[in-house]
């Protein structure tokens, strides 16, 4: 299992840089290639305009990857901050931020990060803009639950009343226990956001022509599913394969961190 | 009693916060909503017009108030483009995604809980285990790659079923089976875990020990106890299952109130898109509560804890 995450992301990760190495154009455009099958010139085909398949696979999930990691250190940057305020204060305070996650936990799935991405225009900032604004609830939830149990632990106790200041006390005395927990939950979010990203993109939300992304490619795929098969068939299977390991190596952080996420 | 107002006033509590997020959405458009909505070449006049029918020329306070009145008598407003009352296009895509969402439920159920007792029963056997690894990674599986994925093989391939439209019986099939197969896996898990919990109980031991047989044991006495949490799962997934037709429905062209959204947004047509977001939000929220709620009374050990 561990063996084959690694396998996976090392492959993507060596491919994405022997593209930019070779410097494979995802933009260029070869008309008598349109739709093309695996071949010498097009190791795995071309799309409906004739661009190369493998080089907007390579570029897509650099892209991808790139806006996951904005999107989980930002949501994750303003959850735990929300969360260790709630968990910290209780009382009200803790009532009225937690109110507020319910009302976002209220639109089920992507529901939310789709309403955001509508109103807000499609393109590249805008998605990670939605994906920030709906993708911060769980990390408060999971922080707020943490600091709760932490909040009354002896150390934390003696920091207080040695004198130590509130910041102090919840980011050198609270945060550094947190830290394993949200290692994790930063993994699987990172694959939740890919896949959100992709879901965007597939409904023409997200990332917009001509810059590639996998969900507007398997778009396309599907478009010409009847006359070029392969083209759904090989954009399915790369995503597959790196939702596969991103969760299969987030099971493994987990059990190797001994994250016990219930208390 | 009083912690079933509790929970009655923190239902409410977060319905009203929906009600005010989707009201809000329109705000958060960059800049002009009527411009975005009707175009650079519109005239002064249809843009005041657009403007006074959205009421968006009145302070915030008083917009809100007005939304609030009009969700109250039904009335969601109208498309922009179409100038149809939006509840009548309502009243058309609803039970389209509703039937869709129902059948899925009906295969993930079927194929779900069946599959989930198999793997309980020959817990940590090869079948255990090919089945657990199977379940664990189709769900996370997203729907736009599932879809596609059977569109291909039973419709290009294979030829058994229509590739999208909603014009023949057999069109509900492949979009009900992306969405079910996603919900099957996870009652597979949490049917296998559950049963797995109940047959260390006491209660097992002495059905054993009376000499029934493992059939009646794990039917009649384990599966009874283990069913309430699943139950539970299958109305939370159902929340679930009216978001992920969004992406279905657009997949296979099936007219729902998921395609509504994404047709909306395409054309701007935000009043359509506001109405959709909160449509789906409220079902979700509505059949949550009505779980939370059936659980709470089916099972007299919990008790609501405010």
């Amino acid at each position: 299992m561990k063996k084959f995450a690694i396998t996976v992301l090392s492959f993507w990760l060596i491919a994405v840089m022997l593209g930019r190495l070779f410097g494979l154009n995802p933009n260029s455009i070869d008309l008598n290639a349109i739709l093309s099958t695996p071949s010498a010139a097009y190791w795995l085909g071309a799309d409906d305009l004739g661009r190369s398949i493998l080089a907007r696979l390579l570029r897509g999930v650099e892209v991808s990857f790139v806006v996951a990691t904005v999107v989980t250190v930002v949501t994750m940057t303003i959850g735990v901050l929300v969360g260790l305020i709630a968990g910290f204060y209780g009382g009200k305070i803790d009532q009225f931020l937690m109110k507020i996650t319910d009302i976002f936990l209220a639109f089920p799935g992507i529901l939310l990060a789709i309403a955001f991405a509508a109103v807000l225009g499609p393109g590249l900032v805008n998605l990670t803009i939605a994906l920030s604004m709906t993708g911060w609830v769980s990390y408060a939830r999971l922080t707020r639950g943490q600091t709760l149990a932490l909040r009354y632990r002896q150390h934390v106790l003696a920091a207080e009343s040695l004198g130590a200041t509130v910041p102090r006390l919840i980011f050198r005395h609270i945060l550094p226990l947190l830290a394993s927990i949200l290692v994790v939950e930063a993994t699987y979010s990172l694959a939740s956001v890919m896949i959100a990203e992709a879901s965007l993109s597939f409904l023409g939300l997200g990332i917009q022509a001509p810059n590639a992304s996998w969900g507007a490619m398997l778009r396309d795929g599907v478009r010409y599913m009847l006359v070029a098969p392969h083209y759904v068939l090989i954009v399915g299977l790369s995503l597959m394969s790196l939702i596969l390991a991103i969760n299969l190596g987030g099971d493994y952080l987990r059990d190797k961190l001994d994250v016990r996420t219930e208390k | 009693m009083t912690s079933i107002f509790k929970q009655i006033s923190s239902f409410a509590t977060v319905i009203f916060g929906v009600l005010l997020l989707t009201f809000l959405l329109i705000h958060l458009v960059p800049g002009d909503p009527v411009e975005v909505m009707l175009g650079e070449s519109a005239s002064t006049a249809d843009r005041d017009m657009l403007r006074a029918d959205l009421g968006l020329n009145q302070p915030v306070v008083t917009q809100f108030s007005r939304y609030l009145i009009k969700l109250a008598h039904g009335d969601f407003g109208q498309s922009i483009h179409t100038k149809t009352p939006i509840i009548e296009m309502l009243k058309t895509r609803y039970p389209a995604t509703v039937k869709l969402a129902l059948l899925s439920l009906l295969i993930g159920i079927s194929i779900g809980i069946p599959l989930g007792i198999f793997a309980a029963l020959k817990a940590n056997h090869w079948q255990d285990i090919v089945v657990t690894l199977v379940s664990v990674r189709l769900s996370a599986m997203p729907a736009f790659w599932l879809g596609p994925m059977l569109m291909l093989i039973f419709a290009v391939w294979l030829g058994w079923l229509p590739v999208s439209g909603m014009e023949s019986n057999t069109s509900i099939i492949l979009p009900a089976l992306t969405l079910g197969f996603g919900l099957s896996a996870i009652l597979t898990r949490m049917t296998r875990t559950s049963l797995l919990e109940v047959l260390n109980d006491d209660y097992i031991r002495t059905a054993r020990a009376k000499g029934l047989t493992e059939k009646t044991v794990i039917l009649r006495h384990a599966l009874r106890a283990a069913l309430l949490p699943i139950i539970t799962i299958v109305g939370l997934q159902m929340g679930s299952l009216l978001a992920g037709t969004v992406i279905t429905e657009t997949i296979f062209s099936w007219d729902g109130i998921g395609r509504l959204l994404v047709e909306s947004i395409e054309k701007r047509d935000y009043p359509v898109t506001q109405a959709c977001v909160l449509v789906v939000a409220l079902s979700y929220v509505l059949v949550n509560f009505v779980t939370d709620v059936l659980y709470r009374m089916a099972d007299p050990r919990v008790k609501f804890a405010g």
